[in-house]
């Protein structure tokens, strides 16, 4: 990014530049403001029906909760994985490691069925025994909740692993020479230290969650007013020929999650500054 | 005996670091563990701290027998080379964490904190943080949070090691001072042989994992117990089957009983003291020979010139266990 040398400025330069810019503008910049010119063709009624609509308030409800409830999941497990990878050696720790990638890699449609094969009410492999103890998961808020935590599970450890190998084990070992246990050097010496990759983390991870599709359709059941997530909504509006109601709610998403990367892009752009005056001296 | 080390023992998969160590140090002294890079020094020194574990041998701090404490319950203060400063706070609080973490009163932490701020001569920066300070400071500022605690040992892992050359020089002085003042009982690790001669009581030498020698500054200088030490603490020549060092040479222009004759290669001058390569007959290696400026331009010294060499009086030799054919091992220098 620091990039200052300039010298070679010449004719390839500036076609890749053209180049790179029209692939960014036509396969994001443009689709992306087509939405919301959609959504606003005739002014801001689509929007107001949208909101009037108590099933689509619902789904916002819905899509809300699930993706804070798998943020906090995924942000105290994240921290917690990411302290065992970097901090602890034990065998299979490369195995675990590259199964965290697994749910980036793998299709969300895939992810809902193997959700439903292990907590399928009839005959998935847990789902009997947890629907016993009186817990719905599948086609019930817990089962959207777990959808969109597998789908969001990486985000968090993928940002904090690489901070908490840069910083190294010398200030918990000095504050562990100081009488501090192990739980008071987390509290008071690592997690300030990794607060803005846990922060960088969290965005992301709320942003990924608003907008998890694919497995939530599966393990939801896609019930109107109990089970349709905000992103099932779209979809359905769209189907239903209401394209003024899905581009609405679609520009509703979008702008949470556009709101969300740019508040990664100023706590980045901040931590970088205070990272860089760190090292000086 | 403030520290007692016995039977230590330490392995890294096949890599022996430690074998059988037995140390004592008594209070109030301050200790170097002197030797070269991977010889196991600081090895001996987080175990003594608790940061590593031994695989056998014990460890006493003050009578208390802390083999089986981890280092929250040692007691000990520890000094790391690259600061370690916790960087999210200020001086003053990065030397009131462990008053914090012992719970004690908010205004007798401030005044300790003061005391120490003023001792390491930063109490005009106690509201910064870690990084706006320079290299020494943050150092001066890591063993003022060392004190705090008021340790029964400090240690000090080559506490100078990362400082540029003056600055280490500066707060080697300062150490000497800081421990004639402050008397607890202090080891520091270092591979430099002349931080360890000008500021330690005493010398612990520590190559592959064995003690070489302990002693103080004079005794390992004078009498070094082997080939090893007397190299390390200096650069050492051979000369006839001996090994000196290169200033313990007495050099003339005319021959003299018992001295070997050789012939001057070349005279180096580097600064005030003059540096005479000399090849001498039956002895595949040269030696080196160390003067003043004045001596050797009243000897009239040229390439070529026919010397006399022979040991001074009273210098420190050791007989050379390998044979003169081989070239002298030059004297690790810091």
């Amino acid at each position: 990014m620091a990039e200052t040398r300039r010298a070679s400025a010449g004719p390839t330069t500036y076609v890749l530049r053209v180049l790179v810019i029209a692939y960014l503008a036509l396969l994001v910049a443009w689709p992306v403001v087509l939405v919301g010119t959609n959504a606003f063709a005739n002014g801001t009624q689509a929007m107001v029906d949208v909101l009037a609509d108590p099933d689509t308030v619902h789904a916002l409800q819905l899509s809300a909760i699930a993706a804070v409830v798998a943020t906090v999941i995924n942000t105290v497990f994240g921290v917690t994985i990411s302290m065992l990878l970097v901090r602890k050696e034990f065998p299979g720790k490369r195995v675990l490691s590259a199964l965290i990638d697994l749910p980036l890699s793998v299709s969300p449609i895939v992810v809902g069925l193997a959700l439903m094969l292990v907590y399928g009410g009839r005959n998935g492999w847990l789902g009997p025994t947890v629907e016993d103890w009186g817990l719905q998961v599948v086609f019930a808020t817990p089962g959207i909740v777990l959808a969109t935590a597998f789908v969001s599970l990486p985000l968090v450890i993928r940002e904090v692993v690489p901070v908490l190998h840069e910083l190294g084990t010398e200030q918990e070992q000095a504050a562990q020479s100081l009488g501090a246990s192990g739980w008071q050097t987390f509290w008071r010496i690592t997690l300030p230290s990794i607060k803005w990759a846990v922060i960088y983390g969290v965005v992301l991870t709320l942003a990924r969650s608003l907008g998890e599709f694919g497995a939530v359709k599966v393990v939801s059941g896609n019930v109107l007013g109990e089970t349709r997530t905000a992103t099932l909504a779209v979809e359905e509006r769209y189907l239903n020929f209401d394209q003024e109601g899905a581009y609405a709610l679609a520009f509703l998403l979008a702008s949470v999650s556009v709101l969300a990367i740019l508040v990664v892009f100023v706590l980045r752009a901040r931590g970088t500054r205070h990272r860089a005056f760190e090292r000086q001296s | 005996m403030s520290i007692d080390v016995s039977g230590v023992n330490k392995r890294y998969g096949e890599f022996v670091a430690l074998q059988d160590i037995n140390l004592t140090l008594p209070t109030g002294q301050l200790t170097a563990l002197l030797g070269p890079s991977g010889g196991g020094k600081t090895t001996l020194l987080r175990i003594i701290a608790g940061l590593e574990t031994a695989d056998s041998g014990s460890v006493v701090i003050e009578g208390v027998e802390a083999t089986r404490l981890p280092v929250q319950k040692r007691n000990v203060g520890f000094v790391f080379q690259h600061y370690a400063a916790f960087k999210h706070l200020s001086v003053a609080r990065n030397v009131a964490f462990g008053l914090e973490i012992r719970k004690k009163p908010k205004d007798e932490i401030r005044a300790k904190v003061d005391e120490l701020l003023r001792l390491v001569h930063l109490d005009a920066f106690a509201d910064r943080l870690p990084s706006q300070l320079s290299g020494g400071q943050r150092q001066r500022m890591a063993l003022a949070r060392a004190l705090a605690i008021e340790p029964s040992v400090l240690l000090l892992d080559e506490p100078f090691g990362a400082l540029d050359a003056k600055v280490r020089k500066e707060l080697r002085d300062w150490l000497r001072r800081l421990h004639d003042e402050v008397h607890v009982t202090t080891v520091f690790v270092t591979h430099d042989q002349e931080e360890a001669l000008e500021v330690a009581d005493e010398i612990v030498v520590v190559n592959e994992g064995r003690v070489e020698q302990v002693g103080s500054p004079d005794q390992l200088y004078d009498a070094p117990a082997n080939e090893f030490v007397m190299g390390f603490l200096g650069e050492v020549t051979v000369l006839g089957g001996v090994r000196l060092r290169p200033h313990d040479v007495e050099m003339t222009t005319a021959p003299v009983p018992g001295a070997l004759e050789g012939r001057v290669v070349r005279a180096l001058r580097v600064g005030f003291e003059v540096r005479v390569t000399v090849d001498v007959a039956g002895q595949d290696a040269p030696v080196t020979v160390v003067m003043t400026r004045t001596h050797a331009r009243s000897l009239g010294l040229e390439p070529g010139t026919a010397v006399w060499l022979a040991p001074a009086e009273g210098a420190t030799a050791v007989a050379s266990a390998t044979p003169a054919a081989r070239p002298a091992p030059e004297a690790v220098a810091g």
